[in-house]
C-alpha cells in the first residue's frame, strides 16, 4: 500500500542514502527525496512542510552544519516538520541533547536501522492520518453545526412570517 | 597476509530484494566510496592528528556494516572509538584495517564477474 508522506533523507553518505531510500519505496513511501548536506536541504524546507525527514548527525562529508544546527533550523522554520534522527554515533550526549531538540526519535546505524527508520516512519504516517482525520471530522461538525442553524433560522423566519 | 573479510551476502541479497541487477548497482555504488577511501586510508599519516582518520573511519563503517562485512566494521567502530576518545592508532592497526578493506574490496569485484 503506498503511504502519502513524502520523506526527505538527509545524510552525507551517498551508497547508504541510495539504498536506504529504494528500502523506503520498495515499503510504500513513494516520495522519498535525498540531499547530501543540510544547507541543500534547509533551502528546500517551506513553512509548513509536511514531509518527514531522517537526519543524519555527521554530516561533515557535505557541508558545514551537522546534525543538531539542522534539526534545530528545521524546528525554527517548520516547527510540526517529523525529525528521525539516523546517526552512526552511538553517544547517549547527541541522542539526548537530539531528542532535546525536538527529534521524534534517534536510530543508531545498524543492521537493523533500515526497518528501524521504517517503523519509525510509520509511526510519523499514523499520526499524520489521525491528524487529517481529526481536522476532516472538525470541518464535517462545523457544516453540521452551520446546516442546523440554518435550518432552524429558516424555520423561525417561516413562523415569524405567518 | 591475507586478512579475512566476509560479506554477508544474505544481506545483500536481502538489500536488492533479490534482483541480480540492482544487486550489481549498489555493488558498484559501494566500490565508488570504498576504492578512494581506501587510498586515503593508505596515505593517511598516523603520527599527524588522526581526525582525518576518525572521520575516513566514521564514513566506512556505516557502509562496510550495511554489505554485511561484520568484522571490518567492528574493527573501524573500535579504532573509531579510540580516537575520539584520544587515543591514537599506531601504523600497524592502520595497515591491518587497510588490509581487510582491500580484501572486501576485492570480494566485492569478484561478486561483478
Amino acid at each position: 500500500m503506498s503511504k502519502h508522506l513524502k520523506v526527505a533523507l538527509v545524510d552525507d553518505d551517498i551508497p547508504n542514502t541510495e539504498v536506504l531510500r529504494d528500502f523506503l519505496i520498495r515499503n510504500g513511501y513513494s516520495h522519498v527525496d535525498k540531499y547530501h548536506d543540510g544547507e541543500s536541504f534547509l533551502e528546500s524546507l517551506d513553512r509548513f512542510d509536511e514531509r518527514a525527514v531522517v537526519l543524519d548527525f555527521d554530516l561533515s562529508g557535505g557541508g558545514d552544519l551537522n546534525g543538531l544546527e539542522v534539526l534545530e533550523a528545521v524546528k525554527e522554520r517548520s516547527p510540526s516538520t517529523h525529525v528521525i534522527f539516523f546517526s552512526g554515533q552511538d553517544s547517549l550526549e547527541v541522542a539526548v541533547e537530539s531528542l532535546k531538540n525536538g527529534a521524534d526519535d534517534y536510530i543508531v546505524k545498524s543492521n537493523a536501522a533500515f526497518a528501524l527508520v521504517k517503523t519509525s516512519l510509520d509511526k510519523v504516517y499514523d499520526i499524520q492520518v489521525l491528524k487529517l482525520n481529526e481536522r476532516r471530522s472538525q470541518r464535517i461538525s462545523w457544516i453540521m453545526a452551520i446546516g442546523w442553524m440554518a435550518t432552524i433560522a429558516g424555520v423561525a423566519l417561516f413562523f415569524a412570517g405567518r | 597476509m591475507r586478512y579475512l573479510a566476509p560479506v554477508d551476502m544474505e544481506i545483500i541479497d536481502r538489500l536488492s530484494a533479490g534482483d541480480p541487477e540492482k544487486k550489481k548497482y549498489y555493488i558498484r555504488l559501494f566500490l565508488d566510496t570504498l576504492e578512494p577511501e581506501l587510498d586515503n586510508l593508505k596515505a593517511a599519516n598516523v603520527a599527524a592528528p588522526q581526525e582525518p582518520i576518525r572521520a575516513i573511519l566514521h564514513k566506512l563503517k556505516s557502509q562496510v556494516q550495511t554489505i554485511g562485512a561484520a568484522e571490518t566494521h567492528a574493527l573501524m567502530a573500535q579504532q573509531e572509538q579510540h580516537i575520539k576518545e584520544g587515543g591514537q592508532i599506531d601504523q600497524s592497526q592502520l595497515d591491518e584495517t587497510c588490509a581487510q578493506l582491500s580484501t572486501l574490496i576485492e570480494n566485492l569485484q569478484e561478486l561483478l564477474k
